[in-house]
């Protein structure tokens, strides 16, 4: 009886906390805090020595992070074209523990994407990409959770399966794992750093396309921001 | 437990009965052996499809077929060869027209070494379009083998076409094993009979060899290697393009061309700009299809070869048409004369 009252006692001592919510940090399974909340993104920027702030770079099959070849974006506004920059979207960056879905339509009528509440879509060989997360991932069709990111002593780590870009009626899943949870090819693990003071993080991970026009290419992503904890 | 059903003068295991003639017995003997060869041709095409893998690979072939529908048109493929005509008019008018009124007007000595990307372009863009012609043209040239492999009944069911007649095979084989069957007789010529004329029906003589053709033709193209030389064809086409349209064409409007001026003097390189979008949203589809399919049609390249596939109906059916119509011959012969045949085996 005592064991069945203690239990009882615990789940709803367990309800309560789940429904106070409010938390934005709270410890995950893994040892680290999580972080809920909008990842806001700092606009990329090439006027350095090397870029910094939210961008993207493709590498092309065969080649490597470090090195490349990288596929030159002529719509990039840096000298390096291989790098393409981003802007904050319409929700400032991207949300963890819920989704930032397509928008539907999805595209214009020639194929631009209309995603654009994570970074303002932006031209890729003269056609817009866009970034979301959705519930279930537009290209594979696999349901994925949303992202969810940890940091444990000024490491971030954590999953961004739903990580989909949409460009010229295609979709091209670019999360870490993949919605299957495999890590093909160059594919690697979201990984940064979290200033828990400043709240400044850099977030970088690598993706391999899976299938379509460029499979075997590989999107890194590096976001850079500020992050802003979901309010009570 | 030994089963002592009547044939006709021999029972199952072989045993003469004593007062049956010995004619009949070597025709049970030869029944029984009819019937086990029944029973091994249909465990045969049962087995077929396991051995060749086609619950896995047909499928594949299934999806291979579908996932190329929507390009497998005449004016699909007419427009590729389009689209590579305007690319190649564009990349040819840059170094023939707008290079030389550029030295001229803006002095830019060479266009290939002040806009790299179109520099490359240029150089590549005689392989890239030979290569690309050479492509369309063999598929283009193999439309007809496509909707002729295409118009046979779906892939996937391919397996169940040996499997379902094996089944029927084996149990009338069985069934015939213990009892002289009339009805199963029939039923064993009917399969036979639906095996020799389902490659008629669905003119397998004639399309599955255009379907050997095309798998032929397209050995080179579904390749993993091709496929990523396309995708580097791509790429340069892209940044090319990118820079005709982003570099090229603003130093002709800063040299003092408006935009109608250019379309008017340059009608080549405006319309490579102006089809631009067009050419990415029609082509990349196409490359992702081939990239997509090359397992599939590898999976479909290791079946049998296709010209193979109606015999692989028509030789089984063929044969126990033979054994059906053997052990009918005998049958009413059989049964009317064997010793202690039951009113039903006589009927």
């Amino acid at each position: 009886m005592r064991r069945i009252v203690s239990i009882a006692f615990l789940a709803a001592l367990s309800f309560a906390a789940a429904a106070c919510g409010g938390s934005s940090t709270t410890a995950t399974t893994t040892g680290g805090q999580a972080l809920v909340g909008t990842f806001t993104l700092s606009p990329g920027s090439c006027s350095g020595s090397s870029p910094t702030g939210t961008y993207f770079r493709m590498i092309t099959p065969g080649g490597s992070v470090s090195k490349g070849p990288f596929f030159s974006n002529p719509d990039s506004v840096c000298p390096d074209k291989t790098y393409t920059l981003a802007t904050p979207g319409t929700d400032g960056g991207f949300l963890t523990g819920s989704y930032q879905p397509d928008p539907t339509p999805t595209f214009s009528s020639d194929g631009s994407s209309l995603a654009g509440r994570i970074v303002a879509p932006q031209a890729f060989t003269a056609i817009n990409f866009g970034i979301s997360t959705n519930p279930v991932d537009p290209q594979t069709r696999l349901s994925v959770p949303a992202p969810s990111i940890s940091v444990s002593n000024g490491q971030l780590s954590g999953q961004i399966e739903a990580w989909s870009a949409s460009w010229n009626n295609q979709y091209f899943n670019q999360g870490s794992p993949k919605p299957d949870g495999s890590h093909p090819g160059l594919t690697s693990p979201v990984s940064g750093t979290y200033d828990p003071t400043t709240r400044a993080y850099v977030l970088t991970w690598a993706s391999e396309v899976v299938g379509g026009p460029f499979n075997g290419f590989t999107g890194y992503w590096h976001l850079q921001g500020i992050f802003e904890p979901r309010s009570s | 437990m030994v089963t002592t059903a009547r044939l006709g003068g021999a029972d199952v295991a072989g045993r003469a009965i004593a007062t049956r003639p010995a004619g009949s017995r070597r025709s049970g003997r030869a029944y029984r052996r009819l019937s086990v060869f029944v029973i091994v041709l249909g465990a045969g095409l049962i087995a077929a499809p396991f051995a060749f893998q086609m619950f896995q690979r047909a499928p594949k072939g299934a999806s291979m077929l579908t996932e190329f529908k929507p390009f497998m048109t005449t004016a699909r493929l007419d427009g590729y060869q389009h689209e590579i005509a305007v690319i190649g008019a564009g990349v040819d008018q840059v170094g023939s027209s707008v290079g030389p009124y550029l030295q001229q007007a803006a002095g830019t000595a060479s266009l290939a070494g002040a806009y790299p990307s179109y520099g490359q372009l240029a150089s590549q863009w005689p392989a890239i379009d030979q290569k690309m012609t050479s492509l369309l043209d063999k598929v283009q040239g193999n439309l007809g083998n496509y909707r002729d492999v295409a118009a046979l009944p779906s892939f996937s069911l391919f397996p169940w076409f040996f499997v379902i007649p094996g089944i029927l095979m084996l149990g009338s084989g069985l069934v015939l094993l213990r009892r002289r069957r009339t009805g199963v007789v029939v039923l064993v010529a009917v399969v036979g009979l639906g095996l020799v004329l389902a490659p008629v029906a669905f003119q397998m003589f004639s399309r599955a060899p255009a379907g050997g053709h095309m798998m032929t033709a397209f050995r080179d193209i579904e390749t993993t290697a091709n496929v990523t030389e396309i995708q580097d064809d791509f790429s340069v086409m892209a940044s090319g393009q990118g820079a005709i349209r982003l570099d090229i064409v603003p130093a002709l409007e800063s040299a003092g061309l408006s935009q109608p001026q250019i379309a008017e003097r340059f009608p080549a390189v405006d319309a490579l700009d102006a089809d631009w979008i067009h050419i990415l949203n029609d082509m990349t589809p196409m490359i992702g299809a081939m990239s997509d399919n090359v397992p599939n049609y590898q999976a479909m390249a290791a079946l049998p070869p296709f010209a193979l596939f109606p015999w692989f109906f028509v030789i089984p059916g063929v044969l126990l048409l033979g054994a059906a119509g053997w052990i009918g011959l005998r049958l009413p012969e059989s049964t009317a004369g064997a010793a202690g045949a039951t009113e039903e085996e006589k009927r």
